[in-house]
């Protein structure tokens, strides 16, 4: 590979992870290595997301529902079988399979309709799983839930920062792969404008469900990340409030551009840190989702780029994206 | 015999309540082609003030018409600050009007106290009738004539008026009907607010026949909502009645039956409707 082809921007990424890899022993306490690790976490369900909403312009409301699939598939395995780190990656890959399959089925019955339909057909099927979660006790523990045991290795606080950056930096320099790719283009030509690039012989469809696939089973790893790093699963992981915190994630830090995501991620759990230790203070700040709420719709009015989105538009000027701004009418009925 | 009957009656007011609710989104979206997933919002504010109001003066009726003004006023709001800026754009509408449910919400739990309120109903309301040895309980039968009330008053203001005509016109070709001089923002704005009185009329009604009432009620019923205007199809009136009607029994007899399989009867009677039916089984004829 010859070097000099490698863009500017990877360059400055890999020097910023490469930062992020001696941050752990500096910050030596718990609880925050707790928090960066979160964000990691979140950085990469954001970014599945994103591809779906940012790239694609197709906007899921149960996005949950594969992260949720990939949390239970891990806590069920390492709960019924040995905590090893065969067993581990054997749930990886069920995860990964349960989750690629219901995205396709769900893809190929759902991609066709009209946004509207599609956002809500997930919100509702995300509520399926939730409800499906609760009932089924036997094998998910219901709201109550249960703990397990991970792999040793993994108990370490530091392992697992390091784990769950090097999958961030791995699927980051993935997706910003796929996204640059001619597949991309098409996933960005749909965004713009379905019906022309339809008409100019892609099969809209066929892109679609791939990216639906792609992204789903991103977001069940990232569920298996998330539930080894607190050991403990229940319904939660089905609830929609984290379909909202990942879509706030992406609309506030900048949709279509992979690393707002992730910086959205950051900004939203030191936020969510910040403001429940507030909590004590004042029993408004237990309220936050008022505030998140608020801001997310100043954000939709007002910067609809996001943070990244519209840092790169002023600065960058040319390149900057449309984003949210997708055309009327494509989507009329 | 009177089992079903009675899950009948069950069914039928449900129906209603959700039909009450989904009126507004259908109207809503097929005028304006906005799908407000605040509506549940509007339908929480509505139960929470008619209550609030309710229980102070000790008067349904009172209760009812404070849920409708808080409905209106909210439903104002909403238009001008949150829909309004985001007329067009499919992708920013969903994203907004999402938030802003949250905002109302949370605002309940600010406003009210985040603990569930109980609800009875008023006593002239509360019992229940003997007709041989079935049992009607009076609140039921209250809401399934006041969904019919409501469904004859709107139906008479579409098909009969004049405001009822552009309505319906723009429904079918909003461009069309301000070319002929028509203000439609106007129209928008109106019906809007009627659509949000609706959601809040639903609202009030729902508190005491759940008997207890909780601020993220709102959204787990608008999912029932959003279910029933893809059934009966977007902007068809008459449609989100039958839908309505259809996923109420549906779910007061499954309720009683498969109490687990109830609101995965109802998603999958909307995915097949989707998947083979896209349009809703009414649709709006051009």
């Amino acid at each position: 590979m010859n070097l000099r082809h490698v863009e500017r921007s990877t360059w400055i990424y890999l020097a910023f992870a490469l930062v992020l890899f001696i941050v752990p022993f500096l910050v030596t306490g718990r609880s925050m290595q707790f928090i960066i690790i979160q964000i990691f976490i979140f950085g990469i369900f954001a970014m599945s997301y994103d591809l779906l909403l940012g790239y694609t312009g197709i906007i899921s409301f149960g996005h949950v529902m594969f992260f949720g699939i990939g949390a239970y598939s891990t806590g069920i395995i390492m709960d019924r079988m040995e905590p090893t780190i065969p067993n581990m990656l054997l749930s990886v890959l069920v995860a990964f399979i349960i989750a690629g399959i219901v995205s396709f089925i769900v893809g190929i019955l759902t991609l066709r309709l009209k946004s509207h339909f599609y956002a809500m057909l997930t919100l509702a099927l995300a509520g399926l799983f939730l409800v499906a979660a609760e009932k089924w006790r036997d094998v998910t523990g219901g709201y109550d839930g249960f703990t397990f045991r991970v792999p040793d290795i993994l108990r370490e606080s530091q392992n697992l920062y390091f784990l769950s950056l090097v999958s961030l930096v791995l699927i980051f320099f993935g997706l910003r792969r796929l996204t640059k790719s001619p597949f991309g283009r098409v996933l960005m030509s749909i965004r713009e404008n379905e019906q022309r690039t339809e008409s100019l012989g892609y099969k809209v469809l066929h892109y679609k469900v791939i990216a639906s696939v792609v992204s789903g089973v991103i977001a069940s790893f990232a569920g298996v990340l998330y539930i080894i790093s607190i050991r403990f699963v229940n319904t939660d992981v089905f609830a929609t409030d984290l379909t909202i915190d990942v879509l706030l994630m992406t609309i506030i830090g900048g949709v279509g551009t992979l690393i707002g995501p992730i910086i959205g991620a950051g900004l939203i759990e030191f936020a969510h840190h910040w403001l429940s230790s507030l909590s004590d203070v004042h029993w408004i700040f237990e309220r936050w989702i008022i505030l998140y709420g608020t801001v997310y719709i100043l954000v939709v009015i007002f910067f609809p780029l996001g943070i990244v989105g519209t840092i790169r538009a002023k600065f960058l000027g040319s390149s900057a994206k449309k984003g949210l701004k997708d055309n009327q009418k494509s989507e009329a009925i | 015999m009177d089992l079903i009957f009675s899950l009948l009656i069950n069914g039928l007011a449900t129906g209603m309540l959700i039909f009450l609710l989904a009126a507004g989104l259908t109207l809503i979206f097929g005028l304006m082609s906005v799908l407000n997933f605040a509506h549940g919002g509007l339908f929480i504010w509505g139960a929470y003030t008619g209550v609030w109001f309710y229980q102070m003066t000790n008067s349904f009726f009172l209760g009812i018409i404070v849920a409708i003004i808080t409905g209106l006023l909210i439903g104002y709001v909403t238009e001008r600050i949150i829909v309004r800026p985001v007329y067009g754009n499919h992708i920013q509408q969903i994203l907004i009007t999402l938030g802003f449910m949250l905002v109302l919400q949370e605002l309940i739990k600010v406003v009210f106290g985040p603990q569930q309120i109980a609800v009875f109903p008023p006593e002239w309301l509360s019992g229940s009738f003997l007709v041989g040895d079935v049992v009607l309980i009076k609140y039921r039968l209250f809401i399934i004539a006041v969904g019919i009330l409501v469904f004859a008053i709107c139906m008479f203001i579409l098909k009969k008026t004049r405001i009822g005509l552009i309505v319906r016109a723009g429904v079918i070709n909003k461009e069309m009907v301000q070319s002929l001089g028509i203000n439609i923002r106007l129209v928008f704005m109106l019906v809007f607010m009627v659509g949000a009185a609706l959601a809040a009329l639903s609202g009030i009604l729902h508190a005491p026949y759940s008997g207890n009432l909780y601020a993220e009620m709102g959204l787990e019923f608008s999912i029932l909502a959003f279910i029933v205007v893809v059934i009966g199809g977007m902007g068809s009136f008459t449609g989100s009645l039958l839908a309505a009607l259809l996923v109420g029994l549906a779910q007061a007899f499954m309720a009683y039956y498969f109490p687990a399989l109830s609101l995965a009867v109802n998603m999958l009677l909307m995915t097949i409707v989707l998947v083979f039916r896209p349009q809703g089984l009414f649709r709006v004829k051009g």
